[in-house]
Formats: C-alpha cells, structure tokens, sequence
C-alpha cells in the first residue's frame, strides 16, 4: 500500500499545500520551483517554514533536491508542545504562523510556540491582526479555550528582533459552521503601535484615522500601542491595524505599515481606505481569512457547513481546488441573494468529518 | 381493485355471550379502588416519585446523529449466524419466504426483500468462517444468533459474541432450533431456561430469545416466522460509532470486467477491474475515497455509479395503505443466488431453461458432437495465436519464418469491444450519440451494417459501436455527461463553451475549451453545420456571461482556468494562448510571467492606489453607510452598494448599463412586495418570541438533551434543504452519494485472485477509509489477555488483529506504565489486568476497539480470542525501555571515590555515561565522574560512602525497543474456499515444528548458589594493649579442659523402691501399648468394610452412568445419520439443477 500523494509545480501557493498534505496524511511533491529564476529554487523562508513544519510533526520526511527546485514531503503527525522557530528577516512572523495555526488545533499536545523575528510588515498578516481578527475567526468553529497569541516583544522590518507566543488548544472535531448573516457594522477598533521612534507618531496616526471614520460611527475606539526599551526589537517603525466587527460579529480588517518618507497621516489613511474597501465587499469573513474559514468548513463534521462571503480570490481559488485534491471536499458556490444584489456568493461544503486523530485517549 | 371495494362496517353484538363479555369487563374495570393505588405514606411517596425519575433518567442517551436518510434508508442487514447444522439456510429460507411468498432453494449471498413501508432488509447468512463472522459482525445492523437447543452452546458462538462487543455490539436476537429433538417436556423446560440464562449473561438480562420448533416442508412454522420477523419490523437501531463514520457497503452482485483477451492472454494472472454493487450503509460515499475490503485489502475506487434501486420501496398509490400490498411483497434480490431460475452474472444476466443442454451437466451422457463443442470451448488460445506460433517456411531453404504482422483494425476493434463489453454507460453515452446525429437526419448507426459502422465512428470518438445484447441497466444518473444535457436548449450550450460534437464522450472534469489532438483529426470531417456549431456557442457563451453571473463552482472544479484567468473573468485566455503557441515558430519567447506580484506568498493583497483614493468622492464614501448599524437601510441604499459592487466586477461600462436596463425594472416591482413581507415575517417570528418568553420564561430554556437533540435535527434539516434543489451531478461532487442508494464500484487493478476464487457464500464488505486511516504508523493500545484464552500473549509474538475494517497480523510488544515515567517493556501480558500493546499497523482513531487473534483456523479446539482492546494513541515512533544492568567491580578504593572497571568497554561509553546514577549491592548511591586512560572503560566514580572490594557496581540503565515494522494483512478473500490462510507463526509453533528446544542461556540458568563460609581471623591483641585494659574488656585466654571430671567418672546405683516403681511403670506402658494398637486394628477392620461398601454403590453408579451414555450416543448417532442423510440429498439435489 502506497499512500497517495499529491503532486504540485512551482512556487505558487506553498504554505496552504503543505497544510493540506499534512492535515490529510498524503505525501506531496511540488517540483520547478522557480526554475527560470536567477536565484532558482526555494528561498530561505520558505526552508524555514519546512524546519518548522519539521518541528511541530513527529516523523516528517522532507527531502529537498540539490537545486532545490523540487521537494517531497512525508508527513507525520501534528505533535505541538512547546517549539521555538527563529524565522528569517525576510518575512515576518505572520507567514509562519498561518499556517501553524490551521494545523495546531489537530495536534497531538496543545501547542505553545515562541516564534522571533519581525512581527509587522506588508507582505503577511500582522500580528496585531492575527490576534485580534485571525484567532476570533476559529471560535464558531469549537476552538477558543486558551487559544492565544502574546507579544512579547515588537520587532519591525528590516531586523526584527520581536517576539510572540502563540498557544493553542487542542479539538476533537471542529465544529460546523452557519454563517449567512453578515450583519451592519458596529464597532470599530484599531491598534497603532510605534517602536524606536516618537510616540507622538501613533497618536497622529489615530487622530487621521479617526477624522474619517468617526463620520460613520461613533464607537472607535484606537488603542495606542508604544514599545520601550528591550521590547520594541531592532528596528524603527509604526503601523495601524483597523478591525471592524459587525454586530453577527463577522470582521473586516486592514492595516497600513510605515513607509520611508510618508508621514503617518497618510499610513493611517490607507489603512483607513483599505478598511473602508473591505467593508464595501462585505460577507461575513474578510478576504484574507477566506483560505482559513474554508479550512474549517472542509473539515467539519459530516453536515452541511454554510458561509457567505465575498467573491475568492485568486489564492482562494486556487485552495478550493487544492481542497478537492487532498479531501476530495468540493465546495457548492452560489449568489448569495436571488434577487442579485451582492455580489455576495454562499459557500456551503459537506464537511468532511475530520477527526483528531493524533489526540491521545489515555 | 381491493383498494375501491368497501369494507364492511363492523357492528358490535348487541346480545349474545360477547355483549355480556364486554358490559361486565367495562364494569370491572370502573370499580377499581383509587385509594388501592396511593402511596401510604410520604415517604413512599417520595421513594416512588424518585424511582420514576430516575426511570426517566434511562430513557436518555447521548444523542447521537444518524446519517442514514429518514426518506429512503438502506436496508438493515440481517445476519444469520450460527454453528453449522443449526438451521441457518432454513431460516432464511423461512423468512425470505415470509417477505415474499417465494421459495429459494439455493440461498448465496445477500437477500434483499421489502418488510414494510418504510424498511427493507438484507438478509445474509454467515458460514462458520471466523473470517467471515469477523467481518459480518462489522456491518450487520441485526444479528439471529442460532443455537442448536439440543446440544447447547457452541465455542463459535461466545467468540462471535466477543467478536461483536469488540466492534460496537449491534443488535442480538437468538433463536434455539433444534428443540424438537428434545422429548421430554420437563427437559425441554430445564434446557430452555439454563440456555436463556446462560443468553442474558451474556449479552443483558431480558435478551430476546425465540424458540423455533421442528421443520415443516423444509422451514420453520409460519407462526413462529411471523412472529420472528414481526420483531425485526419493529426494532430500533441505534448508530454504532464506526459504522456511522464511515461509508460500506455489502456487496451483493460482483463482476470481473477484464477483457477477456487480457486474461487470456497473461493466463488468468493480470490484475483485474472488477464492479461490486450495493446498498450504501454509514456515511456519504465521495469520490476519491478509498476503500478497503477486508480480506482483499485497499483499493482506490475507479468510478461510482449510482443505480436505480432494484428493491424499491412502495410509491404513493400503495401508500394509503396501513399494510404493503401483496404485489410488493413478491420483489425479492438475490442476484448471487438463482431466484427462479435467473441468475445475474458477469453483468449479463441468465436465465436457466431446463431441460436444454448445460455445459457441466455431466449427468446426462454426451454425443460426439455435444463433446466437440465443448473442447472447442475449452481451447485457451486462438486460431491465430497457434498459427503465429506455428513456423512456416515459403521456402524450404529460407531461414526466416512467416511471421504474422501487427493485428487488422478489425482485431483491434474486436478487443475494444470486449474492453467495453458489460460497461454499462455504453448503453447510455451511445444513446447520446444517437441524439446528436439524430438531428443529421442522414444515418441510424443501429442499421448500418457492421463494416460500415467504421466508418462512422471516425467522425465521433474512435469508440466502437457494436451493440451487445445487455440487460438495459437502470441508470438514473451519469457522471460522464449524458446526451440528453446535450440536446437541452442554447444557454446550456453556452455553458459549456466550446462544446463540439464530443460531449457524449467528455468526462465531467475535462476541459472542452481545450483542442484535443483527436478534435483535430475530427475538424476535418466536421460537417459544415457542425462548424458553425462552434461559433454559435461561442457567441452564445458569451452572451450567457455578460447577463448571468458566473457560475463559480463550475469555474473553479471543472474548468483548467487559472485562478487569475477566472477572477479576472477571461475565459478563453486558455485558448488564445495555446493558439499562439501553436502558429508560433520553433522557438517562443518567453513571456514576462506576471506572478511576480503574487511570488511572495502574501496573505495581504494592497489595492490599487484608484481604489484608495475613490474615498476621498464624497458620493462613493455616503454609499456604504448603509452598512453601519447607523446608516439608514432603505433598498434604494441598497440599489447603489450593487452598483459600486458592479463596477468592481471588471464589466464593461456598456455591458453595465444593459444589464441594469435589462433588469432594473422587473427588480424594481418585485423587490417592493418581498420587502415588504419579509419585514412582516421578521415582525412576526419577533413577536412571537417575545409573546413566548412573556408568557413563560421557563419554558423557553431547555434541558441540556432536548437542547443538543434539537441541534441535531435543524442540522439535518439544513442539510437535507441545502441540497434539495441541486442537479445529481453536482450534488455528488459537493456531497457524495448517500447512504440507502443502491451503487456500482468499479475498482482498478484487484488481484486476480479475488475474483478466480470468488464465493459468494463469504461476505464481501466494502469499508471506505477516512483520510488519515490510509497511513501507517506505530499505535498503541490498551489490551487485556481474554480470560477464556489458555495462553498468554508474548512480546514479539505475531497477533491476527481485527482493527476498524481490516484484519492483519503484526507483531506487538507489550508494556506496563512504570509511575507515569517510562513505557516499561514486558515479556508476557500479565494475567487479568490491562496492559498497552503497540504495533506498527495502519492507524485507526483513537477510541476504536478491536479483538485479536493467535490463529484463525478453524482446528483449533480452544477459545481463538486471544485478546480484546481499544486503540489509544497514534505516533510515528515509540518509546518504550526495557531494564539494563550494567555491572562493574571497584578496584580502588579511596575514602568516598572509587575506580571502577568492567563496566564500559571504551572511554567513549564512559563519556557518555558521565553523570549516571551508581549503586552497589549494599545500597550505597554514587556517580559516574570520568573516564581513565588507563584499563579501557574504567571510570571514577563517587559514593556517598566508602565501598568494599567486595561490592557490585550496577548502573541502571533503560534500553529503547522499537517494535518490529511489520504487517501482514490476512487475505482470506484472496484464497480458495476450505484453503487455510497462513500468515507468520508463533515462535512456540515454529519450535515445535523444526524440534527446536526453546533456547537456553547458561547464564540465565539457576544454579545452587555457593557461599563459601567466610572466615574471620582471629583478634589478636597484643600483649602490651592487653596489660593496659580494664579487667571486663580483657580477652578470656582460657583453655579447654582435657581430664574427665567426676561426675563424668562416677558410677550410679537403684535403691529396691526405686526399682519397684520403675518396675510397675513399665508395666502400665506395656498395658498402654497394647490396649492402643486392639483400637487401631478394630478402626481398620471398620474402614475397610466401608470401602468395600463404597466400592460397590461406586460400581453400580458406573454401571447406570455407562447405559445412560450409551443412549446418548445412539441418539446423536442417529441424528448424524440423518443429518448426513439431508446432506446427500441437498447434494444430489444441486447436481440434478
């Protein structure tokens, strides 16, 4: 008996392919990884990412070929406990700990991870926002006691030097999820942190922000996030991450990092902008935790799991199609209303009754 | 015509006997006493208010949820186990009987029948098989457990209990034949009690056990029949665990699709493609799971096909009736077993004409010409392949033979045909060729001769077209698109973009916009209509796109677009592309690719600065107000979020504005009256609520098990409507087919010996396998040696085990937990208690039990449960340590520090031990410190106290075992019917058979232990110390004395008194002696006469015992005889058919 395995190419979609062959158990093979490129093959986070998947399993093969342009992964078993990563400078501790966090509630021990490295920047999720809108995302789905993330020290690009740490529970079986209502805006909140420069750059920030806002609603609320001394990492910058929630507690979020030569009004307009767009496309789960929810829902129990969102993106459908592959779990996709008024589309799966079986009995 | 004729109305007598009868009983029954009834006192009030509480408290389980559909269940499986010669067949028979009013001589396989409305059953009867009763026991929902009443008990039937508590226990009814032969009636009452005793030990107190007596015209009475299945017809099923979270099913019909010539041709040796069918039980069968058939082993299932039901339950004309009518009780499915004469096989169905000549018949004597046929029949190779064998020379002298050059088209054709003989979709996909060319008016393939049908399959699918003569299969849906889709109307063209003349033949996943080289060849013959065909549906397709939305799950799971291709919306930027690759010279340049943007893996998308700065447009910014709880929700708010939301879709303007043209004004009038009521309903269902919760806030809250009862049943309703209005193709790509649809696997590459020995009398179980049960890995369990097992279980001693679906052999080792610290290995299961076993095997969930066996063969006389258990824990390694002692010998001795060799080997072993825990026999703790240079492997160590030279040094160590990686699965299905499976032995059987003495190390062997007495030398003090110590510490330096001393030397003489009375007491003993030695001669004499009265009532016992055996035997002798009587005639019965 060979398992199956699941064969990929190129570079494209690496972290929710890797999440999948490890949730399923089958063996994966992605080949041309940026063949054509001048630097060819995998780069050094995307190796970090392996060496963590290698550390949170138990009995994981991974093979790399000599250009590192093709790899194979065996999966083992979700293990968790407690794992320290060091991630690269070249991403930030969010592309780590997406993936980690859709694998860890399927872990044989609840999972306390000590990630270092840079914990804001404009390629992944922040982790501002991964604590405030990622991890209330896995609550409808069972997985909420002593699900957190702690940051310890704040770290931003280009040396890092922050640290967070992430603790997970563990679940028998998610549960499934109905979530059709999207509900009107209620609140909205938002965090603006700055380290290693004026902490007169976060109340600015807030200030921006609110002008705009406040014309919709009055419950803002900015918080103003400064970190001193050892705590503020290696490198100067300041960010705001924006979290509208819906009173079905569905969330929109977005988020603006500092650039060199823009002042912070501007950044705490865009993240304003960005946040306004996300409302506008509207649904019940943001565009960048579409991949996660979809997740979930694949994996529930064996009945029907409904959610409204807005229309995939490219990542997202491109993960549906890897869903089928792996679970062999399609997804029906329909417009939400009848009457064609959003372009709201419903997603409802079967789930696929995944079960932990990594979780001991005794 | 019996539902129109009017029932008389009934009268009740008015006079007579019966009239009396029912005044008086109305009469008794008013006069009852109330008080009769009260409790006397409160507190038997309150004992029996708390009894009927805690009545009530049974009554609840945890609500589990059952995945069967309530409108269309799959069939309770009815398994008939028992002892062979118990009535088994008979029963069957019996009950197939009382379904159908049909009798079946020769019972094989699953019988599927209609009981009632709402209920259909399967009914299978079980050999003797451990193999097969382990795999019954997985899937039968209700057991008849047989048990010969005249004889008791059988062994078979306590394993098969144990067997069922390992896997969930479904339901038990037994049933005790065989009572006729039990004449006297106080016996029979005595036996019937001990056996139903004996019955709810084992399984509860209150088993239902039914009693059937003698045979009537070869079945059981009818009364008892009906009685027996009138309790099958109400029996309530509760979901098992396992079986509710996987999908199986229990194959019915089996067929081997091979080519024939492929077989032929490798000698019956290729692996084979074979189709089972059956009812879906458990859960949701999808695609792309795979399954496992215990006995055969895991195979990925090539195509599900959902049939049209054989056994169908009554429709809506019988439906107003309390009973099933008569007509339905007549269907019966049996297709192993020859149900009037018709047998299906092999996709093909047979109907027996007796009476003609049967190949196999070898009763009926053979004319010459009957037996040429039949050799004829017989040859294994073909004309053609003997004369290519065959070496003919044109010439004598020429030295190269005429060899035969590669097969006609014609052979080809012919070896296609048996490829696609018996698929059934042949019929279908066929018919919608006939569709499509049917508009061409020109040809019917069906008429065309068959030289001529060449011809015409140029232009389709290179397919062959000869039309066999099959059973017309009921097919009620198709994956592989069906020719009707086809012929539907112009927007369902559309859909499927360039869809040309090839959509009988798609699959469902490919891709029609991509030119397939066989379109090429097809291009040039395409009638000119045909032609035009595309371009109308592409024009057609695009017209669809501009007024429908997408149709995303169409997009995204059956279309080879790439992602940005499809959110972008360019459809046929797939096609543009390969064309340019096509007119595109030798070498292409290589495009800019534009994944750039999303090389990074980014979970955060930026938008385009346009999309930012559109806020800053104070109309733009006021149209989501309404998506705050404080904007205002009105639709026309509503109007202009869909037309920003439009604009986002990547439209054109112009398509836009028609579009909104188009539908504006029909939304418009529509939307205002939805509104409206909507808003109504809401008002309502609010009122409602708050009128409920005003009313009684009690009533509102509900217990936690109505509450999670009530969870249930909405999702289940969700489920059931989310799907309710979707097409059958799309609904088995979201949810797979569902359990109580009858279905066809067809499985790829099934070892050929499952289907050469294939009988239909063993149970063939198709389990589906989750995702994470394809792997393998170390698990670990929790077992317990069964108490009826003779033997214990030892450590690296191969175990049958019957895990989830399979059964395989591996090889365990056993451990104890020492204090929650280490996994201690042990040699042997320890005697009543649980211990951990952990195998390297494919895993299964944790909390799934499982039994295992040392042997599955039937000669064994003893208890073959070896041991039953439940899995806990799944890992990729273990650790599990036995105990290692090093020892070493000091061989200096400082105060506290000691040199310490003959423990390690190296400096290397020492330094790795540095730091270890030390202790001698004495008990005197210490540590490892450092290696010396000098006597290899000698160490320092220090103790907490001075050690001897004579002490032992040990170093408690633990030794990680891994065990082994083996796993052998048990392939009984594989085997011949009778053939024996045999897997790895047991180390003790492997002995026994080579006439090995168990191994024996002369160390470990105990020996008389020599302690050579010690000897201490003596204390000397010297002379000088002795002088200065005090007078008691002095040394005694005396010496022994050598002269005889006097009272040694005197002599002593009686005095004449003293003599007397020694005298007289001598006498008085002498007296004594003898008075005792008459008593025990007298109790002799008194125990040998009553021995010899015991002897003879002994013997008479005997004697009565013997002539009482000798009846029995008699007895059991004539019940052999007939029995082998019965057997003989059931044989010369199958040969006469």
């Amino acid at each position: 008996m060979t398992a199956a395995s699941l064969n990929y190419s190129g570079h494209l979609h690496f972290r929710h392919r890797l999440v999948l062959s490890v949730l399923s158990g089958k063996i994966i093979k992605i080949d041309k990884i940026r063949p054509g490129d001048k630097n060819p093959g995998l780069r050094d986070y995307e190796v970090s990412l392996l060496r963590l998947i290698e550390k949170v399993t138990n009995g994981t093969v991974i093979e790399i070929s000599l250009t590192g342009t093709a790899i194979l992964v065996k999966p083992g078993i979700i293990s968790g406990g407690p794992v320290v990563h060091e991630c690269p400078p070249s991403r930030s501790v969010g592309y780590f700990l997406e993936p980690i966090i859709t694998l860890a509630p399927f872990s044989k021990k609840p999972l306390a991870l000590t990630l270092r490295g840079i914990t804001t920047d404009d390629k992944d999720l922040s982790v501002d926002l991964i604590r405030t809108v990622t991890l209330p995302h896995l609550e409808p789905f069972g997985i909420s006691d002593g699900l957190e993330l702690k940051i310890k020290k704040r770290g931003s690009p280009p040396l890092g030097g922050g640290e967070v740490l992430f603790l997970c529970p563990i679940v028998k079986q998610v549960k499934t999820l109905n979530f059709v209502e999207p509900g009107k805006i209620k609140r909205i909140r938002g965090i603006s942190h700055a380290v290693r420069v004026s902490p007169q750059f976060s109340n600015r920030m807030i200030e921006a922000a609110r002008s705009v806002l406040n014309r919709y609603i009055p419950d803002i609320y900015l918080y103003s996030d400064v970190y001193k001394g050892e705590e503020s990492g290696k490198s100067p910058g300041y960010a705001l991450s924006l979290v509208a929630e819906s009173t079905t507690a569905a969330l929109h979020c977005a988020e603006a990092v500092s650039q060199p030569g823009v002042a912070p009004e501007d950044i705490a307009l865009q993240a304003t902008r960005s946040l306004l767009n996300e409302i506008e496309r509207g649904g019940c789960v943001d565009q960048k935790h579409q991949t996660l929810v979809l997740l979930l829902m694949a994996l529930g129990s064996e009945d029907v799991g409904r959610c409204r969102m807005a229309e995939p993106t490219e990542r997202t459908i491109q993960f549906l199609r890897d869903v089928k592959d792996a679970f062999g779990t399609s997804f029906k996709i329909i417009p939400a209303d009848k009457s064609n008024q959003s372009s709201h589309l419903l997603y409802s799966c079967y789930g696929t009754g995944y079960v932990n079986t990594n979780r001991s009995l005794a | 015509m019996s539902d129109e004729r009017t029932h008389k109305a009934h009268h009740p007598s008015q006079s007579g006997k019966k009239a009396e009868k029912k005044s008086t009983g109305k009469k008794k029954h008013g006069v009852t006493n109330d008080k009769a009834f009260a409790p006397r006192s409160g507190r038997r009030a309150e004992k029996q208010g708390r009894r009927a509480a805690e009545k009530d408290q049974t009554r609840l389980h945890v609500p589990l949820v059952n995945r069967s559909p309530d409108d269309v269940p799959p069939p309770v499986l009815v398994a008939v186990v028992g002892p062979p010669g118990v009535g088994k067949s008979t029963l069957v028979k019996s009950l197939v009987r009382r379904y159908t009013k049909q009798t079946l001589n020769d019972i094989r396989g699953p019988v599927t029948v209609i009981s009632g409305k709402k209920r259909r059953l399967t009914i299978i009867e079980c050999n003797n098989d451990l193999s097969s009763m382990i795999d019954i026991a997985k899937i039968a929902d209700l057991i008849l457990l047989m048990i010969d009443g005249s004889f008791g008990f059988e062994m078979e039937t306590f394993e098969f209990l144990n067997i069922l508590q390992a896997h969930g226990f479904p339901k038990v009814i037994g049933v005790l034949t065989h009572l006729d032969l039990i004449k006297k009636s106080a016996t029979l009452r005595a036996t019937k009690k001990a056996l139903k005793k004996r019955f709810w030990a084992e399984i509860y107190q209150g088993a239902k056990l039914f009693y059937l007596s003698g045979v009537l015209n070869g079945r059981y009475p009818d009364s008892e029949i009906l009685n027996l299945s009138r309790f099958i017809s109400v029996m309530k099923f509760r979901p098992l665990i396992f079986r509710n979270t996987h999908p199986y099913l229990l194959a019915d019909r089996f067929e081997d699709l091979t080519p024939r010539e492929q077989i032929r041709l490798s000698k019956g040796k290729c692996d084979r493609t074979v189709t089972v069918y059956g009812y879906l039980h458990g859960t949701n069968l999808r695609d792309g799971t795979k399954v496992h058939i215990p006995g055969v082993g895991d195979l990925d299932i090539n195509s599900i096909t959902l049939l049209g039901d054989p056994c169908p339950f009554p429709t809506a004309d019988s439906e107003k009736r309390r009973k099933l009518s008569e007509k339905k009780k007549l269907l019966v499915y049996a297709p192993m077993s020859d149900v009037g004469g018709v047998m299906y096989d092999k996709d093909a169905v047979w109907v027996n004409v007796p009476g003609s000549f049967t190949r196999g018949n070898r009763d009926v004597p053979q004319g010459e010409g009957e037996q040429m046929v039949m050799d004829l029949q017989d040859v294994s190779e073909t004309l053609e392949d003997a004369v290519a064998r065959s070496q003919i020379r044109l010439l004598d002298s020429s030295c190269k033979s005429l060899s035969l050059y590669p097969f006609s088209s014609q052979h080809t054709r012919v070896e296609d045909d048996v490829l696609d003989q018996g698929s059934d979709e042949e019929d279908e996909g066929r018919e919608g060729e006939d569709l499509a060319s049917g508009s061409d008016g020109d040809f019917d393939d069906e008429e065309l001769p068959y030289s001529e049908d060449e011809n015409v399959e140029l232009h389709f699918t290179g397919r062959s077209t000869h039309r066999a003569g099959h059973r017309s299969a009921d097919i009620l849906y198709e994956p592989e698109g069906s020719g009707i889709d086809f012929a539907d109307s112009d927007s369902d063209l559309g859909d499927d973009g360039g869809g040309n003349i090839r959509m009988a033949d798609l699959p469902r996943d490919s891709d029609p916009n991509l030119p397939t080289d066989t379109d090429d060849e097809a291009e040039e013959k395409v009638p000119k209509w045909k032609s035009n065909l595309i371009d109308q549906a592409n024009a057609s397709f695009k017209l669809a796109q501009r007024s429908k939305a997408k149709d995303w799950t169409r997009l995204i799971y059956s279309t080879a677009l790439s992602p940005h291709q499809i959110v972008r919306g360019e459809p046929n930027a797939a096609d543009r592309e390969k064309d340019e690759e096509n007119d595109d010279d030798f070498f292409t340049l290589k495009k800019a690719t534009d994944v750039d943007a999303d090389s990074m893996d980014a979970t955060k998308e930026t938008y385009p600065s346009d999309q930012l700065t559109k806020w800053d447009n104070e109309e733009m910014f006021d149209s989501i107000r309404n998506l705050f709880i404080t904007g205002r929700n009105d639709p026309s708010a509503a109007d202009g979020d869909h037309d920003a939301s439009g604009s986002d879709d990547g439209f054109d303007e112009d398509e836009k504005i028609n579009s909104d043209g188009d539908e504006g004004n029909p939304r418009e009038v529509v939307d205002a009256d939805p509104q409206a009521a909507s808003l109504a309903v809401k008002k309502e269902a609010l009122k409602r609520k708050f009128d409920e919760q005003y009313d009684d806030p009690e009533s509102s809250k509900q217990d936690f098990y109505t509450e999670a009862k009530e969870a249930i049943s909405a999702q289940q309703a969700l489920n059931r409507a989310e799907f309710a209005d979707v097409d059958a193709a799309t609904r088995a790509l979201v949810e797979g087919y569902q359990p109580g649809s009858y279905v066809r696997l067809e499985l790829n590459s099934v070892p050929c010996e499952m289907s050469v020995h294939f009988d239909p009398t063993r149970p063939l179980v198709v389990g589906g396998l989750l995702s994470a049960e394809e792997q393998f890995g170390f698990v670990q369990v929790r077992i317990k040696r069964h108490r009826w097992h003779t033997r214990t279980l030892k450590t690296n001693d191969p175990l049958i085990l019957s895990l989830g679906w399979r059964r395989f052999q591996t090889v365990p080792i056993y451990s104890l937990d020492d204090h929650s610290v280490r996994m201690r290995m042990l040699k042997y299961t320890p005697e009543h208690m649980h211990c951990y076993a952990t195998f390297y095997g494919p895993i299964s969930a944790p909390n799934t039990g499982f039994c295992a066996f040392n042997s599955l063969e039937d000669s064994v006389a003893a208890f073959r449960i070896a041991a039953t258990g439940v899995v806990l824990d799944i890992d990729r390694s273990v650790k599990i340590v036995k105990k290692l002692k090093l020892t070493g010998v000091p061989y200096k001795i400082f105060k506290n520090t000691a040199f310490v060799k003959d423990m390690f080997s190296s400096a290397l072993e020492v330094a790795k031990f540095e730091g270890a825990n030390l202790r001698t026999v004495s008990g005197i703790r210490g540590q490892v410190k450092k290696g010396l240079p000098k006597p290899d492997g000698a160490f320092r160590a220090t103790f907490e106290d001075k050690v001897l030279m004579s002490d032992l040094i040990f170093l408690r160590a633990w030794y990680s075992i891994q065990p082994r990686k083996f796993c052998n699965p048990v392939t009984s299905l594989l085997l011949s019917s009778g053939s024996k499976w045999t897997g790895m032995r047991l180390t003790g059987q492997v002995r026994r058979e080579h006439n090995l003495p168990a191994p024996h190390q002369r160390d470990s062997a105990y020996k008389p232990i020599e302690r050579p007495g010690r000897r201490f030398n003596p204390l000397k003090v010297p002379r000088k110390l002795q002088g200065a110590l005090p007078y008691a510490s002095k040394p005694r330096l005396m010496k022994p004395q050598k002269r005889t001393t006097y009272l040694q030397k005197r002599a002593v003489l009686l005095e004449p008194e003293e003599k007397k009375a020694l005298a007289v007491m001598q006498q008085m003993r002498a007296l004594r002696k003898e008075a005792i030695a008459r008593r025990r001669e007298k109790k002799q004499d008194r125990s040998e006469t009553r021995k010899k009265r015991l002897e003879k009532d002994e013997q008479k016992k005997s004697e009565k015992k013997r002539e009482e055996r000798k009846e029995q035997m008699r007895i059991a002798g004539i019940k052999n005889k007939r029995e082998a009587e019965r057997e003989d005639g059931v044989s010369r019965k199958k040969r006469k058919t």
